[in-house]
């Protein structure tokens, strides 16, 4: 008997003989059934999702679009641009003043905690211990905005900022904390 | 949200776990997501709706971009210069990270069909067309894989 089978089974492949052939070899064939049984449950461990969340990344849903003769004038043109504007205006960098925000968390039952937020890109950034306290902290740098966060308990809870009571649901089915820094709401 | 962002949210999931299972580096894949469908959007317009299609301009995406730097995350997990930060890593399921490492240790063209089955979207039939191999081929590489994937992740236990 061709294991193949197996595989068809697995991917909705199999024709109607196939699948007469594939439960009579079940019933007949412990190893046969084992190894169904084996291959079903990697394929389970294989679809699943591999991350615990996707990246945020929105939809591009348009960008300049320059005819490819006139990529070199419309490069001169810039940089000519460029090199007046530098000229006739003096060049002052100007910084969004940035505001350490200290994110802190009770929660003595575990073992790890980590923050996710628009400000990490979404990814996760562990929390360090508040000695003994039950307590876990994490400071960042945030300029004026709003952003969305929530805390990971353990590498999987999310859990939102206690604290704070304004929220909104993701695509997830959890729940994100949305912090307003600076008054400034988008 | 218009009609082509809820296709996107409907679908965005399966094309960044089909490049995650097939990269393993979950920057990568979202990048290559990302421009799955800014190119879909661009060169098939917001009414088209087929998911095989978005598959097909995700792996010529990884195909073009980056399968020449031979790069696959998940296989660096534990050697000295990991190419992706700790902070991807962490995004990872913990009971993936045992998958994602056996999937690095794959033939690339073990992966590829394995992170194409694992999606659920595709018959053998699209497959076939979508690699450039005969759909008998499939049968016969899904099921080798498949075994081969088992024995890694058996000798990763061990």
């Amino acid at each position: 008997m061709n294991h193949q089978i197996i595989s068809l089974f697995i991917d909705d492949e199999l024709t109607l003989n196939e699948k007469i052939e594939f439960v009579e070899e079940v019933h007949g064939s412990k190893p046969f059934k084992d190894e169904a049984i084996e291959l079903l449950q990697q394929e389970k461990l294989l679809r699943s999702d591999p991350v615990e969340r996707i990246p945020e990344r929105k939809l591009k849903t348009s960008r300049p679009h320059i005819l490819r003769f006139l990529r070199p004038v419309f490069i001169a043109a810039t940089a000519a641009a460029a090199t007046l504007i530098f000229v006739f205006f003096p060049f002052t960098p100007q910084q969004t003043p940035e505001t350490p925000y200290r994110f802190v968390v009770y929660r003595p039952d575990v073992s790890r905690v980590e923050i996710a937020g628009s400000f990490t890109g979404w990814n996760a950034v562990p929390m360090k211990r508040v000695g003994d306290s039950g307590y876990w902290e994490h400071t960042i740098n945030l300029p004026q905005g709003e952003y969305r966060f929530s805390y990971l308990l353990n590498g999987g809870e999310r859990l939102p900022d206690p604290t704070i009571p304004t929220r909104e649901k993701d695509d997830f089915g959890s729940e994100n904390t949305i912090l307003s820094i600076g008054g400034r709401t988008t | 949200m218009s009609e082509y962002g809820l296709f996107y949210r409907d679908c965005r999931n399966r094309i960044f776990n089909y490049l995650m299972r097939l990269t393993g580096d979950y920057g990568m894949a979202g990048d290559i997501m990302q421009e799955t469908f800014t190119r879909h959007l661009e060169h098939y317009g917001k009414d088209n709706r087929e998911i095989p299609l978005l598959y097909r301009i995700a792996r010529n995406l990884f195909t073009d971009e980056w399968r020449r730097s031979k790069h696959f995350a998940a296989g660096e997990m534990e050697g000295e210069e990991p190419s992706i930060d700790q902070e991807h890593r962490l995004m990872v399921r913990s009971e993936y990270r045992s998958v994602l490492s056996a999937m690095a240790s794959l033939e690339e063209d073990e992966r590829e069909i394995l992170s194409l089955t694992a999606g659920g979207d595709l018959s053998y039939t699209e497959i076939a067309s979508l690699v450039g191999i005969s759909e008998a081929n499939v049968k016969v590489k899904v099921h080798r894989a498949r075994l081969k994937l088992k024995k890694l992740l058996k000798e990763g236990d061990g």
